[in-house]
């Protein structure tokens, strides 16, 4: 099978998720948003004692990290074995579709994400991993509050900037 | 102190801080990438596709994953399994973030946890995105004290649904889990296929050939 359908897809999520919150696992949430500041601050040399933000992530940063490098190795893996998707591409299809066929334009505007991403997830105190789902499972009232005005936003920001109806 | 030396005391501090072996925690991402790579919710078809209306097959797994993982985990922090880590309601960071969050989720078309996933398949405009989220993080670190701490404004508590229904716990718990796992099985099921992905499998194996 080169394709894992949706529900099998959520259920080893959910497994993966309590694997990780268990105190025989990590005993901690999955969260994939601290690690993009904690690897700022390492490739640009920043100090810890110097920066309060840098001293607070100290241990979800590098634990995230370290989630992260092996989220790279298994989704490489993945994807040259099991899904068969590895190839070198500037533009997605959907973009040629639904926006343009410029690839300044699709670099340019992922730059321009990336940076209000990060930006977004740590003022909100986490993305769709630490929110969406860990926090959502938690029952927490903040991630409630985010999962609702990311829905919101995410749909009207599809609506007014891709070329919905064209095709 | 030169890169390598502070991965290697990156290394460090996971295996002093008692969340798990540094394999473990390796283990787990290697799963998570696998089961998102595996789903193809990287996708820029999947994560723009449904900010267009056009594949729902984001928030069908989202939501399944949250309704079985609340009821179990309440389940587990209850039998001393687990413990909470519940993020503070700051009203102004949540909101002023999730609306940038909303808008770079929806024009990206990925997420930090599927960015990766989409970088280790070769996907050169997302490790464009992620240049450009390095350096959100580079001033988001420079600037936290004296501007975006002030932005995220005050906490409200660490607030917990449960604690709304005092003496109901169990049934608020049930009846969360149950609705959202609904919620996530009623969502019309709509896939916007990607040819160029499609493409490079056999004929039998495409998924929008199948039934």
């Amino acid at each position: 099978m080169t394709r894992l359908p949706w529900w099998v897809g959520g259920i080893l999520m959910s497994l993966l998720l309590l694997l990780t919150f268990s105190v025989l696992g990590a005993d901690r949430p999955i969260g994939a948003s601290t690690y993009v500041p904690y690897f700022a601050g390492l490739i640009f040399d920043l100090d810890s004692e110097k920066y309060s933000y840098l001293k607070e992530i100290q241990n979800p940063g590098a634990w995230e990290g370290v989630m992260l490098m092996g989220a790279l190795f298994g989704g490489f893996i993945t994807s040259v074995f099991i899904t068969k998707s590895f190839r070198i591409s500037l533009i997605p299809t959907g973009w040629r579709k639904y926006k343009n066929n410029s690839v300044l334009s699709r670099l340019l505007w992922s730059f321009f994400a990336g940076f209000i991403m990060i930006i977004g997830a740590r003022l909100a105190g986490g993305c769709t991993s630490g929110h969406f789902m860990s926090g959502m499972s938690q029952l927490a009232v903040s991630s409630m509050i985010f999962g609702g005005v990311v829905l919101v936003v995410v749909i009207v920001t599809g609506r007014l900037f891709y070329n919905v109806k064209e095709k | 102190m030169a890169l390598f030396e502070r991965v290697e005391q990156m290394f460090e501090t996971v295996i002093q801080q008692g969340h798990g072996s540094l394999a473990l925690v390796f283990l787990i991402g290697v799963v998570f990438g696998g089961i998102i790579q595996y789903t193809r919710v990287d996708k820029f078809e999947k994560i723009a596709g449904f900010a267009m209306l056009k594949d729902t097959i984001v928030p069908k797994m989202l939501f399944l994953a949250v309704g079985l993982t609340s009821i179990g985990l309440y389940f587990l922090i209850e039998a001393g399994g687990a413990h909470y880590h519940i993020k503070p309601v700051m009203w102004q960071g949540l909101i002023i973030g999730g609306t940038l969050f909303g808008i770079s989720m929806a024009i990206l078309g990925k997420c930090p946890g599927t960015g990766p996933i989409s970088i280790a398949e070769g996907r050169i405009d997302v490790l464009v995105g992620a240049i450009g989220g390095l350096l959100g993080g580079l001033v988001f670190t420079l600037y936290y004290d004296d501007f975006f701490k002030p932005l995220m404004g005050e906490s409200a508590g660490k607030l917990i649904l449960t604690e709304f229904f005092k003496g109901h716990e169990h049934t608020v718990v049930l009846v969360y889990g149950i609705v959202i796992t609904l919620i996530a099985i009623a969502i019309p099921k709509m896939e916007l296929y990607d040819e160029a992905d499609l493409a490079q499998l056999p004929e039998d194996e495409r998924p929008d050939k199948k039934a």
